[in-house]
């Protein structure tokens, strides 16, 4: 894969995302609690990890929430999602680096979304200042592993079929 | 006849939908040890820490009740299984009233209006009950404040 190809495909995978995000924020909110959501999002991050590496992943996480949360409108909710998807980010590129074996790309999306789900939560209590959010943890985990599983799935079968593509290379 | 048909029909059905449940339990369904573990994991630490949360009395409802005379609170009382035990003297227009609280409820015994329609009312104990006096203008409510938080709404995620 030469430097353009690369270039390509990751923009390609940052439009990806940031059309993920926004069709994730169209979708009505089931639950009564607050952070719960699909992270749909998290599929094209984990791709980026496992395809290239944490740099890669990153870059296409910041792009993606700065990008959507100027597309929905809604600057305010930017810090936290900035914060979620940075902290998912390197907590899911540090397991996939190092503990390749243990965890499949299934275990990797279920850390990454309980990891995002505890980064928002903090970073919500120190805003608004009240640590009775907390309360909501039990029920942020089952739900992070319910669509940590459901993204991590996608991913994987995703990957299987992107490392089938073949980038020409005579040019 | 189409009893028979229906039967044989669902249990084609049920074969069908049991060799589609084997294939995505083998093939499609691939985890290692380790994320079964972490699955597992996670469960167990969420139900402990929801245990936890609850033993601290964290997601318990608090009731209240709530006296009100001519529109304006009278008093605020938080009832439970420790609420007080007392008989309250409110003094309205034509007399008083007498409201007494028995740990989780309330009711009306005594009303110095003509039909007594609020003493027949007996007992409230539940949020969103209420007991008015029409005649001497006194309303009796019970209220429910949660310890969690209200929705957060000026805030999306």
């Amino acid at each position: 894969m030469t430097k353009h190809h690369k270039m390509a495909f990751l923009s390609l995978l940052v439009t990806f995302a940031i059309a993920l995000h926004i069709i994730e924020n169209m979708l009505p909110v089931l639950l009564p609690v607050p952070g719960a959501k699909l992270g749909l999002a998290n599929i094209i991050s984990l791709l980026a990890i496992s395809l290239f590496g944490l740099k890669e992943g990153m870059i296409i996480n910041v792009l993606r929430c700065i990008m959507g949360a100027l597309l929905s409108g809604s600057m305010s909710s930017l810090i936290y999602s900035l914060f979620g998807a940075v902290t998912s980010t390197l907590v899911m590129s540090f397991f996939y680096k190092y503990y390749k074996g243990t965890f499949s790309l299934v275990g990797i999306s279920i850390i990454g979304g309980i990891s995002h789900n505890l980064a928002q939560i903090t970073i919500a209590s120190l805003i608004l200042s009240t640590y009775s959010l907390y309360l909501y943890l039990p029920f942020l985990m089952v739900i992070g592993l319910l669509t940590g599983l459901l993204t991590g799935f996608t991913a994987l079968y995703a990957r299987n079929n992107i490392m089938r593509i073949r980038f020409k290379t005579d040019d | 006849m189409l009893f028979t048909l229906g039967f044989f029909t669902l249990v084609l059905i049920g074969i069908k939908c049991y060799t589609m449940l084997k294939f995505v339990l083998t093939e499609v369904v691939i985890m290692t040890r380790g994320d079964k573990i972490l699955i597992v994991f996670v469960l167990i630490v969420s139900i402990l820490v929801y245990i936890c949360f609850g033993a601290y009395g964290l997601y318990k409802d608090k009731t209240y009740v709530v006296i009100e005379v001519d529109g304006e609170i009278y008093e605020k009382i938080s009832l439970g299984q420790n609420g007080p035990k007392i008989k309250i003297d409110v003094p309205v227009i034509s007399g008083k009233n007498v409201i007494e609280v028995d740990r989780y409820r309330v009711r009306m015994v005594h009303a110095d209006c003509p039909d007594n329609d609020c003493v027949r009312q007996g007992w409230i104990s539940c949020p969103g009950q209420i007991i008015v006096c029409l005649p001497n203008r006194v309303v009796i409510k019970i209220i429910a404040s949660k310890n969690l938080p209200d929705e957060p709404d000026a805030v999306s995620f």
